[in-house]
C-alpha cells in the first residue's frame, strides 16, 4: 500500500513540474518565434492562461466513445514516458517507474498515444482530422526509423538497454554520450525534428490547410487534456534526450538549462523553414538522418 | 486400439457424419460439425499424454505416430482456433451453399494439421501435409470465384513445395533406410555436404511456401482473403503455423549442425524481414480489409520466421510466442472482417464507414486485436515484438532489427486504416440499417482478443509451455533468466516488469478518462458526425464526407520506389518464358505425320553420312 502511493505521489510531483517547465516552454517558444518575426510576442505565461482558460470552459459536445477517450490515451503517454525516463541523476528524485521499463519499452509507449488520439480523431468524421491523421502517421513511419538507429546504436555500444545504465556510465567515465557517439546524437536530433511537428515537419496540424487537423473537432476540456498531455510528453522528450546524450541533470536548474538548449533546436529550425509536404518529409527522415543513424551502428559495432 | 488411431478416426468419422447428414438435415450436420471438433479438443487433451508413440507398418514401411511437447505446443493453436471458428462458422455459413463440403474440408484439415504434429516418420508427414493442402485448396476454391486465378496459384506453389519435400525424402531414405524423422536427424551430421545443404534447402522451400516467405508468397494474398472468413481464421492463424513447425524442426535438428551454418540463418533471418516489410507496404495500399489482412500475415510470419532463422533462446521464445498470439489476434480480424462483410455485404474500405456505434462488439474485438498486432504494450503484441527485438541486438543483427522495426512501424499504418476504414469517420446513412453481428460470431473473437489482453500482463502463460517444446527440441530451461510469469529479461540482463506497467497505464487512463468524463458531465450530448464544421461550414446529412479513397497516399508515394516490381511479375515473366519454350517444341511435335516423316529420314541420313565415324 505503501508502494502504491509512493508511486502516485512521484507520478503526481513529475506530472506538475512536466507541466509547469512544458507549458512555460511553449510560451517562451512564442517569445522567440515572435522576435525572429520582429513582433513583441505574448508574455512567457501566455500558455498558462489559455490552458487554463480551456480547462473552465464547458464542453457540451462529443462525436462519440473513442472520441472522448483520444485525450487520455494520449496522457497515457505522456505520463507513462515521464515516469519511465529518469528525471534527475542518481535517483535524488522519485524513482517513479524507472527500472520497470527499457527504451524499446519506450519507443512504443511514446507511440500508443499518438495512435490512441487517432482513433479519437476519426471518429469526430471530420476528414481533415483523418486526413492529418494519415499524415502524422506516414510522418511517424519517417522519424522512428533515424530515432531507433540512434538508440540501437547506444544499446550495441554500451551493452544494455536500460536508460538508467547509459546515464550511470556517462556518470562513471564523465563523457557525455553525444561526443563518445556523435553520430547518434545527430541521428537521434534531426529525429527530433519530426517528433516535435514545428516547421518543416508540422503537416500534420497545418492550421491553414487543414484547420489543425486531428485537434479539430476538440474543445474544452479534450484541447486542455490533449495540451497539456503535449506540454508533459514534451518535457520527457527533451529530459531523455538529456539523460541519454548530455549526461542526465543533478538539480533543476541543470535540467532546464539543458533541456531549454535542446528545445530550441526544433523551435529555430521551424522559425526557418517552410513546409514539407508529407513524401517530402517522409524521404527527408530516410535520408540523411538514416545515413546518419548507419554511421552510428556502424560506429558503434566497429570501433 | 491407441489413443492416436481413436483421435483420428473421431476426426474423419466425423467428417464424414457431417458431410452425409448435409443430406438429412442442415441442423444434424451442424450438430455433428461442431461435436466432432470438440470431441476431437477434449479427446485431444484427455487421453493423449505427450510422450505417447504408437509404431505400426504399412505397406512394407514403418511408421511412428506419436507426440511431443513442441507439438503439443503447435496443437493449443490449431485446436483452440478451429475450436472458435468452427463456432463461428456456423453463424457465418448460415444459408451458404455445399455446407456439407465446407465443414468436411475444415474437419479434415483439423486432422491433416494434428497429423503432422504427430508424425514421427517421413511419409505420414507427406501424406497428412498434401492432404492438408488439399483441404485448404478445396476451401481457397469453395466460393467459386476467379478459381483460375486463386486456386491454381496456390496449388502450384503447394505443387512445387511438395515435390522439394518428397525428393527430400527420397534423398534420406536413399542414405539412411529410414523414414523415422528422429532417425534422419541423427544421421543428418553423417550425411555428404552437399547432401547436407541440400536436404534442409529443399525442406525449407516446402515450409516457406506454407509460411507464405518471400519469393514464394505469391499465392496467399488470393487464397486468403477468398476462403470464407471463418476458415481464413484458422487458414491464416493456424495452417500457416505448419509451415513454421517444419522450419523450426528443420533449423534447430539440421541447420544447427552444418559447420558454418552463420550465412545460411542470416539469409533466411533476412528473407524473413524483406517479407515483413513487403509485406506491410504492400498491406498499407490495400482497400479490401481481406486482402488487408492476408497481406498483413504475409508479414507478421515474416517476423516468426525471422526469429526462427536467429535461433537463439530468446529469438526462439519470440517466434513461438508470435505464433500463438498471430493465431490470436489474426484469428479474430479475420472474424471480424467477416462479421462485417456478412452484416453489410461488403468489406471495401471505401464504401463501409462509421460502424462503430452499430457493431460495437466487432469494434472492441478488433481494436484489441489491432493493438496487439501493432505491438503496442499493454497488449500480448508487445511481449513478443519485445523478445524479438532484444533477441535480435544481443545477437548483433544491427540493421535487421532497423528493418523489423520499419515493417511493424509502418504496420501503424494498415492498423490505423482498418480500423478507421471500418468504425470510424462519417456515418452513412446507407449503413444505417446495420446491426451487430449474432453473439455466435462475435464471442469467439471477443474470447480471441481477450487473450491477447492477457497475454500482455502474463505473457507466462504461454512462453511456459514454449519453453517446455523449447526444451524437446534441445535448449536449456529458460525461464527465470529470459522471463517468468509477468516479467521479461533480455541477455544482458535488462529486464521490462509487466505488471507494474501495465497497471500504472490502467490507472492514468482511468484516472483521466473519469476526469474528462466528470466534467460537464451533465450538460454534455452525443451529436452526430455530420454536425462538425469543415471549411468553416457544417456539411449537409446527404453530403458525404468520408475520407478513405487513396487514404495513405503521401505514405505511397515516399514508399512507391520499392513497391515497383510485384514478385508475381517475375512468376508471370517466367510463365511466358516457358510458354515460349513450349511453342517452340510444339513446331517440333506439330502431329503431322509427314513432319514425322522427315525427320526419321533426316535421322537415317545423318546416321549414314556419319557411318563411318561411329561405327566404324
Amino acid at each position: 500500500m505503501g508502494e502504491i502511493l509512493q508511486y502516485t505521489w512521484g507520478a503526481i510531483v513529475s506530472f506538475v513540474l512536466a507541466f509547469f517547465v512544458g507549458i512555460t516552454y511553449m510560451g517562451l517558444s512564442r517569445i522567440v518565434t515572435a522576435r525572429v518575426q520582429n513582433r513583441i510576442g505574448p508574455p512567457w505565461y501566455q500558455n498558462f492562461f489559455d490552458v487554463f482558460k480551456l480547462f473552465s470552459k464547458d464542453t457540451s459536445i462529443h462525436h462519440g466513445i473513442m472520441h472522448h477517450m483520444g485525450p487520455a490515451f494520449m496522457m497515457v503517454t505522456a505520463v507513462m514516458s515521464l515516469l519511465i525516463i529518469p528525471i534527475f541523476n542518481g535517483g535524488s528524485f522519485f524513482t517513479n517507474l524507472n527500472f520497470h521499463g527499457d527504451l524499446i519499452f519506450l519507443i512504443y509507449i511514446m507511440v500508443f498515444g499518438p495512435l490512441g488520439m487517432a482513433l479519437g480523431a476519426g471518429q469526430t468524421g471530420n476528414p481533415n482530422s483523418a486526413i492529418g491523421v494519415t499524415r502524422g502517421l506516414s510522418q511517424i513511419v519517417g522519424f522512428e526509423i533515424p530515432w531507433v538507429m540512434a538508440l540501437v546504436a547506444l544499446m550495441i555500444q554500451y551493452k544494455t538497454t536500460s536508460i538508467v545504465d547509459l546515464m550511470n556510465i556517462q556518470a562513471e567515465t564523465g563523457k557525455w554520450l553525444m561526443f563518445t557517439s556523435p553520430f547518434a546524437f545527430i541521428a537521434a536530433v534531426l529525429a527530433m525534428l519530426g517528433m516535435f511537428r514545428y516547421a518543416p515537419f508540422d503537416i500534420v496540424g497545418a492550421p491553414q490547410e487543414l484547420a489543425s487537423g486531428p485537434m479539430s473537432e476538440n474543445g474544452g476540456k479534450y484541447l486542455f487534456v490533449m495540451m497539456s498531455s503535449g506540454a508533459v510528453f514534451a518535457f520527457a522528450k527533451l529530459t531523455l534526450y538529456v539523460d541519454i546524450f548530455m549526461g542526465g541533470a543533478n538539480n533543476l536548474i541543470i535540467l532546464v538549462v539543458k533541456t531549454f538548449i535542446l528545445y530550441m533546436i526544433p523551435v529555430l529550425y521551424g522559425i526557418v523553414s517552410p513546409r514539407y509536404r508529407t513524401e517530402q518529409s517522409v524521404r527527408f527522415f530516410w535520408g540523411w538522418p538514416t545515413l546518419f543513424g548507419l554511421l552510428a551502428i556502424l560506429q558503434a559495432a566497429f570501433l | 486400439m491407441n489413443m492416436i488411431f481413436i483421435l483420428f478416426a473421431v476426426l474423419l468419422g466425423g467428417a464424414l457424419l457431417t458431410f452425409f447428414s448435409n443430406k438429412v438435415s442442415g441442423l444434424l450436420r451442424d450438430i455433428f460439425f461442431l461435436l466432432t471438433v470438440l470431441a476431437a479438443g477434449v479427446f485431444f487433451y484427455l487421453f493423449i499424454k505427450k510422450g505417447d508413440t504408437v509404431s505400426f507398418s504399412l505397406a512394407g514401411l514403418n511408421l511412428q505416430w506419436g507426440l511431443n511437447a513442441f507439438g503439443w505446443y503447435f496443437s493449443l493453436i490449431v485446436l483452440g482456433l478451429s475450436t472458435l471458428a468452427a463456432f463461428y462458422a456456423l453463424a457465418y455459413m448460415r444459408g451458404k451453399e455445399r455446407l456439407g463440403y465446407f465443414y468436411f474440408n475444415f474437419l479434415v484439415s483439423i486432422l491433416s494439421m494434428l497429423g503432422i504434429l504427430m508424425s514421427r516418420d517421413l511419409v505420414s508427414f507427406f501424406v497428412f501435409w498434401e492432404i492438408m493442402t488439399w483441404s485448404s485448396y478445396f476451401i481457397v476454391i469453395y466460393n467459386g470465384k476467379n478459381v483460375q486465378r486463386n486456386g491454381i496459384n496456390y496449388i502450384i506453389f503447394s505443387t512445387i513445395g511438395a515435390y522439394a519435400m518428397l525428393t527430400a525424402i527420397v534423398l534420406v531414405y536413399t542414405n539412411t533406410d529410414s523414414l523415422i524423422i528422429s532417425d534422419m536427424i541423427t544421421s543428418y551430421p553423417q550425411f555428404t555436404p552437399v547432401l547436407q545443404i541440400f536436404v534442409p534447402i529443399l525442406f525449407l522451400m516446402a515450409f516457406s511456401v506454407k509460411a507464405a516467405m518471400m519469393p514464394l508468397h505469391v499465392w496467399a494474398p488470393d487464397a486468403y482473403s477468398n476462403s470464407p472468413m471463418a476458415y481464413s481464421s484458422v487458414f491464416s492463424g493456424a495452417l500457416s503455423k505448419m509451415g513454421i513447425y517444419g522450419m523450426i524442426i528443420v533449423f534447430v535438428t539440421m541447420i544447427s549442425y552444418l559447420p558454418d551454418s552463420t550465412w545460411f540463418k542470416e539469409i533466411f533471418a533476412w528473407l524473413g524481414a524483406i517479407t515483413a516489410i513487403m509485406g506491410t507496404l504492400w498491406a498499407v495500399s490495400q482497400d479490401d480489409a481481406r486482402k488487408l489482412l492476408a497481406y498483413s500475415s504475409i508479414a507478421q510470419l515474416g517476423y516468426i520466421i525471422t526469429g526462427v532463422a536467429i535461433g537463439t533462446e530468446l529469438a526462439m521464445l519470440s517466434a513461438l510466442f508470435l505464433a500463438v498470439l498471430h493465431g490470436l489476434f489474426k484469428g479474430a480480424l479475420f472474424m471480424a472482417v467477416g462479421a462485417i462483410e456478412r452484416q453489410t455485404g461488403t468489406v471495401n474500405f471505401t464504401e463501409v464507414t462509421g460502424l462503430i456505434r452499430k457493431m460495437p462488439w466487432t469494434f472492441i474485438a478488433s481494436l484489441l486485436a489491432i493493438i496487439a498486432l501493432a505491438g503496442i504494450p499493454p497488449l500480448g503484441g508487445f511481449v513478443g515484438k519485445w523478445m524479438l527485438y532484444e533477441s535480435l541486438i544481443n545477437s548483433n543483427h544491427y540493421i535487421l532489427v532497423i528493418a523489423i522495426f520499419f515493417a511493424s512501424t509502418a504496420a501503424f499504418l494498415y492498423c490505423y486504416k482498418f480500423l478507421f476504414g471500418f468504425f470510424l469517420g462519417q456515418e452513412e446513412k446507407e449503413w444505417e440499417h446495420v446491426k451487430e453481428a449474432p453473439a455466435l460470431m462475435v464471442v469467439p473473437m471477443m474470447i480471441l482478443a481477450i487473450g491477447t489482453v492477457v497475454l500482455g500482463t502474463f505473457p507466462g502463460i504461454i512462453l511456459k509451455p514454449a519453453d517446455i517444446a523449447m526444451q524437446s527440441l534441445g535448449y536449456a530451461p529458460t525461464e527465470g533468466h529470459l522471463w517468468s510469469m509477468s516479467v521479461l529479461f533480455n541477455e544482458w540482463g535488462d529486464q521490462v516488469l509487466l505488471k507494474p506497467l501495465v497497471y500504472a497505464i490502467a490507472g492514468i487512463f482511468l484516472f483521466f478518462l473519469i476526469l474528462l468524463t466528470v466534467k460537464g458531465w451533465k450538460t454534455m450530448r452525443y451529436v452526430t458526425t455530420k454536425d462538425i464544421s469543415s471549411s468553416g461550414e457544417v456539411p449537409l446529412e446527404d453530403e458525404n464526407l468520408t475520407f478513405s479513397i487513396n487514404f495513405f497516399q503521401p505514405f505511397m508515394r515516399a514508399a512507391g520506389p520499392v513497391m515497383k516490381k510485384r514478385m508475381i511479375t517475375y512468376y508471370r515473366e517466367f510463365g511466358k518464358a516457358i510458354d515460349i519454350l513450349f511453342d517452340f517444341t510444339r513446331r517440333i511435335y506439330n502431329g503431322n505425320g509427314q513432319t514425322y516423316a522427315i525427320y526419321v529420314m533426316i535421322f537415317l541420313v545423318i546416321l549414314l553420312l556419319l557411318k563411318n565415324n561411329l561405327f566404324g
